[in-house]
């Protein structure tokens, strides 16, 4: 039997992490949720929101909480130059989103994830960098808790909580619910369809890069051009796990997710294989309960 | 009297010049230089990989982002065959073919559920699963994998994926001219209406998935074969999943030519950029370009795109 202590210890970090991992996947949830389009190169914005905390950090000396809102507004420039360089000529005109379509924009971001993760690799080069940011720690017992972490997990919720009451009650919230729910209808009702394709992707990636930026507490000698090729994954899991467009659900997925890989090890699992768990338990989500866990 | 005429049966230019090329390479390998061997090893490699993935996603049009878990698997069937076994290292690529239709077929058989963007991430999350696994079984090595100490053996490892090569082209023609072609042209332009006239979709999508995993996997052992080592981060290696991809895609998915032409445009520039210094570290950059390129533009690749717009080339291009 496993110390309770450890558990526990664990368990708290596991949901801290949960929440990071929650907060980065939010933004492929929003872009997929609405317009059904899935963004493979996602990991690639994450890292490039990770450099921008860094170099906010090297040069005005922000820490990643504070560069959150820098981020964001980066994201929504960039959600733009995104949406009209690639989505909208295959969104545009299009009641319903085909297969085909479906696979050309996965083919697509494919190709932009590979363009942006060794472009980076060129600029940045491929050494680790990290912020140094280090709040102290609050003990409760066997209990540590790193306020840098608590910090990113309150910001996490928030951001998410923010996110579902932008949804559920003010008027762009609703004109894009109601575009991701049918495009044809939302028309009808007076939405124009590329404007709130545009918005969404925008809001998604101010979303994916704020989530860079908070990940970044938890990679303190960690930042490389090729950390999107870890967080991708784990985006797309946690995604699907809560089903695509639901807001709670990236929390859930996240938790999930980091629970499993931090929970695990302390009852004797090696840490890669909690790793290789929490990734399959999306094989038995999708088998059961193709719309995620959440109804 | 009159001779009747000697008939060969016909099977397309693009079939011929196929097997021109693949002849001409067979016959001309042994006089040539130590390193245009080795070059031509790494390239069949990638032909095989390309044709591998093509009867996947190329020809029923599900996209697999983790392929390269054959390729580990079969990696891990020579270096286990060899270090373990005592096989010659022939018999450790046939049980790396064995293995990787036999893992596909079991992986397929629960991931073939899925459609599109849902089979894509679950192939990825099978990935990234036995990446973790593997290292932790020490009967395969642990973390540092088997060296097999097998020495430098260019002209068994070239025939050996040539062969894998002529193979697959073979198959692939076989696949696309037969009645299986039919069935899975119709899965890849509607699923259900295909299984409503009556094909059986998820068979041929289980069988075709299989052959895929099959040669994923025999290719994955002879790459293992030429580096005379497993290692889970060669065996387990992402970028050759996305290269498989890029190939396809550029030269044009569910092609007899396709995969042939993607893999010289990806190993082309790939070998080039490594010989410059301001260059280096590119190549999948570029590859990344072209296929975003692709497919907005000419989401059929480059053997579909020349079928569509130059009719007289049809005949000649499949």
């Amino acid at each position: 039997m496993a110390d309770l202590g450890l558990v526990v210890a664990d368990l708290v970090v596991g949901l801290m992490l949960g929440c990071v991992f929650a907060v980065i996947a939010h933004g492929l949830n929003v872009i997929w949720g609405v317009t059904k389009v899935v963004n493979v190169a996602h990991g690639e914005f994450i890292m490039l929101g990770a450099y921008g905390a860094y170099y906010l950090n090297v040069y005005l000396g922000f820490n990643p909480v504070l560069s959150v809102p820098v981020d964001a507004a980066i994201g929504i420039g960039v959600g733009f130059l995104f949406y009209f360089g690639l989505l909208h000529r295959e969104l545009r005109g299009k009641d319903t989103i085909t297969r085909e379509t479906e696979m050309v924009t996965l083919v697509a971001t494919f190709g932009l994830s590979l363009i942006l993760s060794n472009a980076a690799l060129a600029i940045f080069k491929g050494d680790a960098v990290g912020i140094r940011w280090a709040p102290e720690t609050l003990a409760a017992g066997p209990v540590h808790v790193p306020l840098g972490g608590l910090y990113v997990a309150i910001s996490s919720v928030a951001i998410i909580a923010i996110s579902d009451l932008f949804l559920s009650r003010t008027y762009l919230g609703n004109a894009i619910r109601a575009y991701s729910q049918d495009i044809g209808a939302a028309q009808l009702m007076g939405i124009n369809p590329t404007r709130i394709a545009a918005i969404a992707t925008a809001i998604g990636f101010a979303l994916t890069m704020a989530g860079g930026a908070l990940l970044t507490v938890w990679l303190p000698v960690g930042i490389t051009p090729l950390i999107g090729a870890t967080y991708a994954p784990i985006s797309f899991v946690i995604v699907v796990l809560g089903g695509p467009g639901k807001m709670w659900g990236s929390l859930l997925g996240g938790l999930t997710l980091g629970i499993l890989i931090d929970v695990l090890p302390a009852f004797g699992i090696s840490a890669s294989i909690a790793v290789a768990v929490a990734f399959l338990v999306l094989i038995p989500v999708l088998l059961f309960a193709r719309e995620g866990i959440l109804r | 009297m009159r001779i009747p005429r000697m008939r060969f049966p016909t099977f397309g230019p693009t079939l011929y010049g196929l097997a021109l090329v693949m002849v001409v390479l067979g016959v001309a390998t042994p006089f040539l230089p130590i390193i245009v061997k080795v070059q031509l090893i790494n390239f069949l490699l990638f032909v095989g990989l390309a044709y591998a993935l093509n009867f996947m996603t190329g020809l029923t049009g599900y996209v697999s982002f983790g392929h390269a878990v054959f390729m580990g698997i079969g990696a891990y069937a020579l270096g286990g065959g060899i270090d373990r076994l005592g096989f010659p290292p022939l018999l450790g690529v046939i049980l790396g073919a064995g293995l990787g239709a036999a893992f596909a077929v079991g992986i397929g058989l629960v991931t073939l559920r899925f459609r599109g963007v849902y089979f894509a991430i679950t192939t990825l999350v099978v990935f990234l699963a036995a990446k973790n696994i593997v290292p932790e079984i020490s009967e395969l090595g642990g973390g540092s994998g088997i060296f097999m100490n097998l020495g430098f053996q260019p002209l068994a490892e070239f025939y050996t994926i040539w062969t894998i090569v002529v193979l697959e082209i073979g198959l692939t023609y076989w696949v696309t001219h037969g009645r299986l072609g039919y069935g899975l042209r119709a899965i890849k332009s509607d699923e259900d209406a295909a299984k409503t006239v009556g094909v059986n979709a998820s068979r041929l999508k289980l069988i075709l998935f299989g052959i895929s995993g099959m040669f994923a996997g025999a290719t994955g052992a002879v790459y293992a074969w030429t580096l005379s080592a497993v290692l889970p981060d060669t065996g387990f290696d992402i970028t050759y999943s996305l290269r498989m991809l890029a190939m396809i895609i550029i030269g044009g998915a569910g092609t007899l030519l396709g995969p042939f032409l993607g893999a010289v445009i990806v190993y082309v520039p790939y070998n080039y950029f490594q010989t410059v210094q301001s260059l280096l570290g590119l190549q999948l950059a570029v590859i990344g370009a072209l296929v975003l390129l692709i497919a907005l533009f000419i989401p059929t690749g480059i053997v579909g795109t020349v079928r569509r717009y130059v009719p007289t080339l049809r005949r000649y291009v499949e």
